[in-house]
C-alpha cells in the first residue's frame, strides 16, 4: 500500500524526481570514474615496478638478490617441487638464469645483463613483449635469438637480424662466448633496462655459462599483487633453509614506500570526492523533501500517522536511491570502461617517468575494482537516507497546522 | 668477468721473470742500481714461452696450456693450446690496448678500459696487469731491509702520490742462485693481501730462471693460480709487426 | 540595482538551502586550492633539490652532450663561470667534468663515473653533500681527496682515509692513473647514487684525461626559479657561438623530473575537473529547484507586466551572487588552509622513509604548500562562470513560462 503511494508520489512530481535523480546519478557516476582512474594510476605504478622485470615474487638463494653471485644457482626444477599451480593465485612461473658480460661488435663493447628465460613462461610474468619496437620476442625457434633494449641497440648500432658476440665468465672458469642474433628490440623508457638488459633463451644461456639444468631464480606473478607478501609468508616455510621467496616489496623497498604515500593521498582525495558527492546529494534530497513539508502537513491533517510519513519518505528514498544507484553505477561503469580501454594518452606531452625503481607510462586510464562500486553505492544509499529522512522526521513531528503553513 | 685481485701481478711476473732471465750481473747490494740495470736489460728482450696455468677457485679448477710471445714490455701475444674447448683463444696486448680472439665465434673483441680490472683467462691475473707496466722504482722507494747468508729482503714502499694500490711490496731474493723466492703484497694498513712464490729453478742457456710462479690471494685461502713455464726461448728475431690483429687470429 | 537587491533577497528566502549550497561550493574551492598549492609547493621543492644535485636550473653544454654523453664534447670554460655568476639572479655556477674510469683498491676494482667539480661551489649547493661533516669535503680542485658513495666504498673494500687508484683513457687512447684518498662518504640512501658517486676536484680529474680548464657541463643555479626565462636569455647571450656551446633549461636536461611533475599535474587536473563537475551538478539542481518552486510567483510577475528578460536576468543575478559569495568564502578558506600548509605542512614521516625517490630526486617527507595566487584566482573565476552556466537552463526555463502556465504551477 505504502509502496504504491511512494511510487505514485515520485511519479506525480516527475520534474522534482528527475532532478533529484539526475543529480544523484551524475555525481555517483563521476565518483566511480574518479575512483577508477585512481585505481588505474595505482595499478600502473605497481605494474611498472614489477611487470617489466621483477615479477611479484622471486624465489632464489637467500642473499642472491643483493650480491647476484653467479655460483648461487638452483636446480631448474626447484619451483615445481615446492610451488604448484594449485596455488591458484599464482598465474605465472618463470625460471631464469642471469649472466653479466660484454656484448661486442667490431670495436664497441657494452656491459650487459643477459637473462636466460623460457619465452612462453616469461611472458606470463613480465610484459616486455608489449614493449617491442622492432622484431619479435625470443622463441624456441631461434636457439640464440635475443631481445635487446633500444638504448643498447643504438649504442651498438644494431637492428634486428644482426649478430653480436656475448662474452662472459662461465661457471667452470672458462671464457663463455657465443653469437647472439637480435630477434627483437624493446623500449620501456627506463634506461636501466633499455641500455643493459638482454633476454635470451634459457638453454642457450645455460650452455654459454656451462650450467646445464641450472637457474638463479624463479620469478612469479600473482592474480592480486597486493597479496604477494602473504603468499610469500605462506610458501617460505615449505622451502629449504638456503632458499627463500621475496616479494616485490622486498625487492623494491622504495616502491613499497611510494605506494604507502600514494595510498594516503588517494584516501584524502577520495574522502574529498565522497564529501563533495555526499554534500551534493544531501543538498538535493534534503531540499526536495523539505519542500514537501506542506504536503506532509496536509496528509497529517487528513489523519496520516507520523510514522507512516516517515515510512513513506523512507520508501521513496529507497526507490529513488535504488534507481539512482542502478543508473549511476551503469554510467560509472561505462565511463570507467572507456577509460580502461581507451584512456587519455599523454604520450605526446610526457615521456615515461621513473619512480622509485619502476617506470610509469604517460597516460591516464582506469581499472575495475569491486570496491570502487559497492562503496560509493553504499555511501549513496546512506546519504540519501539521511538526506531524506531528517527533514521527513522533522515534518512528521511538526504540528500539522504549522506544516501546512510552511512554504 | 669476475674481478679477482688488483694490479701489478703479471707485469711483476714478467718483470721479475725476464729480469732474472736477462740479468747477467751479480745481484748488487745497491738495489736501486740493480733494478735500474735490470729494467734497462729488460728493454729489448724478446721471448717465447710454453706455459701451463692452473687456476683453482672456490668453485672450479682449470688447467690451461698456452704459448706466449713478448717484446719489451709493450707487446704480448698469448694463445691457448689446451683444453680443446678453448684452443686458439688468444690475447694481444699492444702498448695499452688489449684484444681477445674467440675462435668459437671467430671474432676479435677489444677489451674496454672498464673491463681492465677483470681477471685474465679466469685467473688471479688481471687484464690490467697485462696493460700496466709496473715501473717499480719509478713508483716505489726500494731498500734492503735484511740480508742473511741465503737471501736478500728488499722492501718497496710507494712514493708519495704514486698511483699504486699497494702499501708495501717485499721481495725475497735468493743469493745463490740469484732468483726471487717470494713477493709479498701489502695493503695500506700493512695487511698482507697476496703472495707470489717462485720455484723450480732451472738453467736456460746462460740464465737461471724460476720456472714456476704461484699467485696466492691470501683472503681466499683455497684459491690460487700457478703459472709453470715448460719451455723458454730468448732473443728471437721478433718485431712489432708480429704483434698484429691478424696474428691474433691465425693459429 | 533594484534587481540586484531583489536577487539578493531571493537567495536568502530559503536560508537552509542557500547555506548548504554555499558550503558545498566554498568547501570544494577550498579543497581544490589547498591541494593545488600543496602540490605546487612540493613540486617546487623537488625541482629545487633536483637541479641542485643535477644540471642546475639552466645547464650549459657543448653540442649534443646531453643526449650522447660523449666525453669528447668538453669545452673550455675560461671566464664563463665568472661572467655567468655576474648575471642578476644567479646564485651559483657549478663546473663539472665527467670521466668514465676504473677505480681500484688492493682488493677490488669497479667501473665508475668520476665527476670533477669545484669543491667550494659544489659544497654550497649540492644536497647530497649536505650531510658531510665540516672536514669531509674535498679541499681544493687539485687535491687528491675524493668523496665517494657509501656502497661503492664497501664494494671496493676500503675505508675513509684510505687510498685507491683511478685509471682513465686519454683522448689519444693512452691510459693514465691517479692516486686518490677517501675524504668523505655520501650516504644518500639511494642505491644508484651510493654505488656510483665519486667526486674529485676538477683539477685532479683533468689530469686523468689531459683536459685542464675544460668542463662537460656548467650547472647554473638561480635564486628564484621563477626568473628562469630571463636569466636563460642572458646566459645564452654570454655564450660564444664558435665553440658550439648552448644553454639548456632543466626541463630538457632532466626530463624525468619534468615529466614526473607533469604527469602528477595531469591526473590532478582530471580529478579537480571531476570534483568541480560534481559540485556544478549540485548547483544546477539547487537553482532549478529554486526556480521551480517560484514558478507561480513568476507567473504572477509576468502577468503584472514584467518582461521575460527581466526574469532571466534576475535568475542569472541570483546565480552570480551565489557564485561570487561562494568563491569569496571558498578562497578565504582556501587561503587559510594554504597558510597552514605553508607554515606547518603535512608530515608523512611515519609512512615514508627519509629518502623517497620520485623522478630521480629525493623527496622531503614534510609536504609544504606554496602560494600560487594566480591559479587560486583562476579557479574562483571558473567556479563563478560555472555557476553562471548552471543558471542558464533554469533562467531560460523561467523566462519561457507564460503567465498563465506559471500561475497554474504548484
Amino acid at each position: 500500500m505504502l509502496l504504491t503511494l511512494a511510487f505514485r508520489n515520485l511519479w506525480r512530481n516527475r520534474r522534482r524526481t528527475l532532478l533529484t535523480l539526475s543529480a544523484m546519478v551524475v555525481s555517483a557516476a563521476l565518483l566511480i570514474l574518479a575512483l577508477g582512474v585512481f585505481s588505474g594510476m595505482f595499478r600502473d605504478m605497481l605494474a611498472s615496478a614489477t611487470e617489466q622485470y621483477y615479477g611479484h615474487m622471486v624465489l632464489a638463494h637467500a642473499d642472491y638478490h643483493q650480491r647476484r653471485d653467479l655460483f648461487a644457482h638452483l636446480d631448474e626444477e626447484i619451483a615445481s617441487r615446492y610451488i604448484s599451480l594449485e596455488d591458484t593465485e599464482i598465474i605465472g612461473i618463470s625460471p631464469r638464469l642471469r649472466s653479466f658480460g660484454l656484448i661486442s661488435l667490431a670495436e664497441t663493447s657494452q656491459p650487459v645483463e643477459v637473462l636466460g628465460i623460457i619465452p612462453e613462461r616469461e611472458k606470463r610474468v613480465t610484459s616486455l613483449q608489449t614493449k617491442l619496437v622492432a622484431g619479435d620476442y625470443p622463441s624456441d625457434m631461434v636457439r640464440n635469438g635475443a631481445l635487446i633494449g633500444q638504448g643498447l641497440a643504438s649504442k651498438l648500432k644494431v637492428s634486428t637480424g644482426d649478430e653480436m658476440v656475448f662474452v662472459t665468465q662461465a661457471a667452470d672458469g672458462s671464457i663463455g662466448n657465443d653469437l647472439l642474433i637480435v630477434t627483437g628490440i624493446f623500449a620501456t623508457g627506463d634506461s636501466r633496462h633499455d641500455n643493459n638488459l638482454v633476454l635470451a633463451p634459457l638453454q642457450w644461456v645455460q650452455q654459454v655459462m656451462v650450467l646445464p639444468g641450472r637457474i638463479h631464480e624463479v620469478a612469479m606473478t600473482l592474480a592480486d599483487p597486493m597479496l604477494a607478501s602473504l603468499a610469500a609468508d605462506r610458501l617460505n616455510p615449505r622451502l629449504p633453509g638456503d632458499v627463500e621467496i621475496l616479494d616485490w616489496g622486498d625487492l623494491l623497498p622504495e616502491m613499497r614506500e611510494v605506494i604507502a604515500a600514494y595510498d594516503v593521498s588517494r584516501m584524502i582525495i577520495v574522502s574529498i570526492l565522497y564529501m563533495a558527492t555526499g554534500l551534493g546529494i544531501l543538498n538535493t534530497f534534503f531540499m526536495s523533501v523539505m519542500e514537501r513539508t506542506r504536503e506532509f502537513g496536509i496528509l497529517m491533517a487528513q489523519g496520516m500517522r507520523p510514522w507512516t510519513i516517515r515510512g513513506l519518505v523512507l520508501l521513496e528514498t529507497c526507490i529513488l536511491g535504488g534507481i539512482a544507484l542502478a543508473i549511476g553505477l551503469t554510467c560509472g561503469a561505462l565511463m570507467t570502461l572507456y577509460m580502461q580501454q581507451v584512456g587519455i594518452d599523454l604520450a605526446g606531452y610526457i615521456t615515461p617517468v621513473t619512480y622509485a625503481g619502476g617506470t610509469i607510462l604517460p597516460r591516464l586510464h582506469a581499472v575495475f575494482e569491486a570496491g570502487n562500486f559497492y562503496v560509493p553505492a553504499g555511501m549513496l544509499l546512506l546519504v540519501s537516507l539521511i538526506a531524506g529522512f531528517l527533514p521527513a522526521n522533522r515534518a512528521a513531528r511538526l504540528d500539522p497546522v504549522q506544516a501546512v503553513r510552511e512554504i | 668477468m669476475q674481478t679477482k685481485l688488483a694490479t701489478g701481478i703479471l707485469s711483476t711476473l714478467l718483470l721479475t721473470a725476464i729480469m732474472l732471465l736477462t740479468a747477467k750481473s751479480v745481484f748488487a747490494l745497491d738495489v736501486e742500481a740493480l733494478v735500474r740495470q735490470v729494467e734497462q736489460q729488460y728493454m729489448g728482450a724478446s721471448s717465447r714461452a710454453q706455459t701451463t696455468m692452473l687456476v683453482k677457485t672456490s668453485h672450479w679448477k682449470r688447467s690451461l696450456e698456452m704459448e706466449a710471445w713478448s717484446l719489451d714490455r709493450d707487446y704480448f701475444l698469448v694463445r691457448i693450446i689446451e683444453p680443446a674447448k678453448e684452443r686458439d683463444v688468444a690475447t694481444l696486448k699492444r702498448s695499452r690496448e688489449v684484444w681477445n680472439y674467440l675462435p668459437k665465434v671467430d671474432r676479435v673483441i677489444k677489451v674496454p678500459p672498464s673491463m681492465m680490472g677483470g681477471s685474465w683467462m679466469g685467473s688471479h691475473i688481471t687484464n690490467d696487469d697485462l696493460v700496466k707496466a709496473n715501473h717499480i722504482e719509478k713508483d716505489y722507494n726500494l731498500r734492503l731491509v735484511e740480508e742473511t747468508e741465503t737471501y736478500f729482503l728488499v722492501e718497496c714502499l710507494p712514493k708519495a702520490d704514486a698511483a699504486v694500490v699497494w702499501g708495501k711490496i717485499v721481495y725475497r731474493i735468493n743469493k745463490t742462485p740469484q732468483v726471487p723466492e717470494q713477493i709479498d703484497y701489502y695493503d695500506e694498513e700493512m695487511v698482507r693481501v697476496r703472495e707470489i712464490h717462485f720455484d723450480d729453478v732451472q738453467q736456460i742457456g746462460d740464465r737461471i730462471v724460476p720456472m714456476r710462479l704461484t699467485v696466492l690471494p691470501l683472503e681466499k685461502p683455497d684459491e690460487q693460480t700457478i703459472l709453470h713455464y715448460r719451455e723458454l726461448v730468448f732473443d728471437l728475431p721478433l718485431d712489432e709487426t708480429y704483434f698484429s690483429l691478424r696474428n691474433l687470429k691465425k693459429p | 540595482m533594484d534587481l540586484v537587491r531583489l536577487a539578493w533577497k531571493n537567495i536568502w528566502r530559503n536560508r537552509r538551502r542557500t547555506i548548504i549550497t554555499l558550503a558545498a561550493i566554498a568547501f570544494s574551492i577550498m579543497l581544490v586550492q589547498a591541494l593545488h598549492n600543496l602540490s605546487f609547493g612540493v613540486y617546487a621543492g623537488m625541482v629545487d633539490s633536483g637541479v641542485r644535485a643535477g644540471s642546475g636550473h639552466i645547464a650549459v653544454y657543448r653540442n649534443n652532450y646531453l643526449e650522447s654523453r660523449d666525453e669528447i664534447l668538453h669545452f673550455r670554460d675560461g671566464s664563463l663561470i665568472d661572467d655567468i655568476s655576474q648575471i642578476d639572479g644567479v646564485e651559483q655556477v657549478l663546473p663539472r667534468l665527467y670521466i668514465p674510469a676504473l677505480a681500484q683498491s688492493s682488493r677490488e676494482s669497479r667501473g665508475v663515473l668520476l665527476i670533477g667539480v669545484d669543491p667550494d661551489r659544489e659544497r654550497q649547493v649540492n644536497p647530497f653533500l649536505k650531510t658531510l661533516p665540516a672536514d669531509g669535503m674535498i679541499r681544493s680542485t687539485d687535491s687528491r681527496d675524493a668523496v665517494i658513495g657509501a656502497r661503492l666504498l664497501d664494494e671496493l673494500q676500503i675505508r675513509p682515509g684510505q687510498k685507491f687508484v683511478v685509471t682513465a683513457q686519454n683522448e689519444d687512447g693512452s691510459l693514465h692513473s691517479e692516486l686518490l684518498r677517501v675524504r668523505g662518504v655520501v650516504n644518500s640512501g639511494m642505491k644508484d647514487i651510493d654505488s656510483s658517486l665519486i667526486l674529485v676536484g676538477r683539477g685532479r680529474a683533468a689530469l686523468l684525461t689531459g683536459n685542464s680548464g675544460s668542463v662537460h657541463e656548467l650547472a647554473v643555479i638561480l635564486d628564484d626559479a621563477g626568473r628562469e626565462a630571463e636569466v636563460h636569455r642572458q646566459v645564452a647571450a654570454k655564450l660564444s657561438k664558435d665553440q658550439d656551446i648552448l644553454a639548456v633549461s632543466w626541463e630538457e636536461a632532466m626530463p624525468n623530473l619534468a615529466n614526473a611533475i607533469k604527469l602528477d599535474y595531469a591526473s590532478q587536473k582530471f580529478i579537480f575537473m571531476i570534483i568541480l563537475l560534481i559540485v556544478a551538478i549540485g548547483v544546477v539542481n539547487t537553482l532549478l529547484m529554486s526556480v521551480m518552486e517560484r514558478m507561480r510567483e513568476f507567473g504572477v510577475i509576468l502577468a503584472l507586466g514584467s518582461k521575460p528578460m527581466t526574469l532571466r536576468c534576475m535568475i542569472m543575478l541570483e546565480a552570480i551572487i551565489l557564485g561570487l559569495l561562494a568563491a569569496a568564502i571558498g578562497t578565504v578558506l582556501g587561503s587559510l588552509a594554504t597558510w597552514y600548509l605553508v607554515a606547518v605542512g603535512v608530515d608523512l614521516a611515519d609512512l615514508v622513509p627519509e629518502t623517497l625517490e620520485f623522478g630521480g630526486v629525493v623527496f622531503d617527507p614534510v609536504m609544504r604548500a606554496s602560494w600560487d595566487p594566480v591559479w587560486m584566482f583562476r579557479i574562483a573565476v571558473y567556479v563563478v562562470c560555472l555557476t553562471l552556466l548552471a543558471a542558464a537552463y533554469p533562467a531560460i526555463k523561467a523566462g519561457r513560462t507564460t503567465p498563465v502556465e506559471g500561475m497554474r504551477h504548484h
